[in-house]
């Protein structure tokens, strides 16, 4: 079976890389390498979506790869898949390069972004955990379309409460009490789903 | 009941909607330095924190890929081997550092307390060496703790009328004692034992047999090193050849001196 095939694949290359972590956090420098050659795209993309320019989206992954190299020892295996906290941490530093004032607010809207020249689609073994992607899609389904688009806006545009309540033109008040119902709403969605 | 038009204002938040406004990205200034020290001092947090981004993660599959030009793993080999180069220099210079400053206290020592040039190599020896403070591990502004805590303990004990004295010196540092018996030489039949006396009048605890013309370290054990201190009251007993034999009381005491603080 090809779909069962592709995902013993990507559960050989999750492994691998996992096993790469755990040798750079040992102090291993060789294993950032491997960690690079299979990961840049997919954090690539994530720091571009959120900066909105390519020579920033360089500087922020290179940020993100000299600060794992510091701090692999950080990555606990229990915790999370590899990509799944690879992908959360440039995240981070992307949005922190937005908050510390390093770029104007240079992400598009959603409905602007433009297509990149270089788009690539992610391969199988990039992609975070299929049953968490499923959950979480489910619960947000399950939020009125209103907080569900500005849920999805600070987490892919790393916009600030004050930044969606000025785009959505409502008081700074009425955004995060939106969003708050919504996160609240989710979180009991997600932790019904874990206890069932 | 709660409905979309009732604010949720900030005191209203709980801790893990606090985390899932981390972990989204929408706090900024003060809240997010909080944010950041709670997730560093309270687990639960810190948990909390980990399982929103999980939930979330998923999220950047729908991200399209990019490809980085070449020259941003060439700045980030750069970068790491700059690093890399920086941190062998500093730990380099600490242990340099280190060596220097305690060349310079163990002269004082010498100086204060009469230290023979034997059991100063020997000391330097331990202590650059010593557990816990290997060179590059102490950042210089620890040093002026280190040398309060660290000073050793000297005690003389003249034998006799010989004119000849032991040199006996506590590291605390590397938890060792130096015995030096320079100039003292073997008579073949006996063999001198150096006892410390505890305080509370419990058994003497011995710190070995002297060796003539040599200098000897020893790391002490737990045991002994609560009874170490200023004042500590130390005899030598002259024994058979290889020291007191178990079971027997130990020989006449032929010497006896303290510690002290240099």
């Amino acid at each position: 079976m090809a779909e069962g095939q592709d995902k013993q694949a990507a559960d050989i290359a999750r492994e691998k890389l996992r096993a790469a972590m755990v040798r750079l956090a040992e102090g291993d420098s060789a294993a950032l390498e491997e960690i690079y050659e299979a990961t840049r795209v997919k954090l690539f993309g994530i720091c571009l979506r959120i900066l909105g320019d390519r020579k920033e989206a360089e500087d922020a992954l290179q940020d993100v790869y000299i600060n794992l190299w510091q701090k692999a020892d950080r990555y606990d295996p229990e915790r999370a898949s590899p990509i799944s906290w690879l992908a959360t941490f440039a995240r981070n530093r992307a949005i922190d390069r937005l908050r510390t004032g390093k770029v104007r607010q240079g992400a598009v809207p959603v409905e602007e972004a433009l297509p990149l020249p270089d788009n690539t689609p992610l391969a199988d073994d990039l992609m975070v955990d299929a049953e968490n992607a499923a959950q979480i899609h489910k619960c947000i389904q399950g939020l009125d379309e209103r907080t569900r688009t500005h849920i999805r806006s600070a987490f892919f545009d790393g916009f600030t409460y004050a930044e969606l309540a000025t785009r959505a033109d409502v008081p700074l008040g009425t955004m995060k009490s939106w969003i708050r119902r919504g996160l609240q709403k989710l979180r009991a969605c997600l932790e019904a789903s874990e206890a069932a | 009941m709660s409905s979309d038009k009732t604010p949720f204002d900030d005191a209203e938040r709980d801790n893990p909607m606090l985390a899932a406004e981390h972990a989204l990205g929408l706090l900024e200034g003060e809240e997010l330095a909080q944010s950041r020290a709670k997730l560093e001092n309270d687990p639960e947090y810190r948990w909390r924190k980990d399982w929103w981004n999980n939930w979330f993660a998923p999220w950047t599959d729908e991200v399209a890929g990019a490809e980085p030009s070449d020259v941003v793993w060439q700045r980030i080999t750069e970068a790491v081997a700059a690093t890399q180069r920086d941190n062998a220099a500093e730990t380099a210079v600490g242990a340099m550092q280190k060596v220097v400053s305690l060349e310079t206290r163990l002269r004082r020592w010498q100086w204060a307390a009469g230290i023979t040039s034997a059991a100063a190599a020997i000391m330097l020896a331990i202590m650059v060496f010593a557990p816990g403070s290997e060179p590059g591990s102490i950042a210089p502004s620890d040093n002026g703790a280190m040398l309060a805590a660290s000073d050793p303990l000297v005690a003389q004990v003249p034998i006799g009328d010989t004119g000849l004295r032991l040199d006996v010196t506590y590291i605390p540092e590397g938890e060792q004692l130096l015995v030096g018996a320079i100039g003292l030489t073997a008579d073949g039949v006996h063999d001198h034992e150096l006892w410390l006396v505890p305080d509370d009048g419990s058994a003497l605890q011995s710190l070995g047999v002297v060796k003539p013309g040599e200098v000897l370290a020893k790391e002490l054990s737990a045991d002994i090193i609560a009874n170490m201190g200023d004042g500590a009251q130390l005899v030598l007993t002259r024994e058979p050849i290889g020291g007191k034999p178990e079971g027997q009381d130990a020989g006449p005491v032929v010497a006896q001196g303290a510690f002290s603080k240099v």
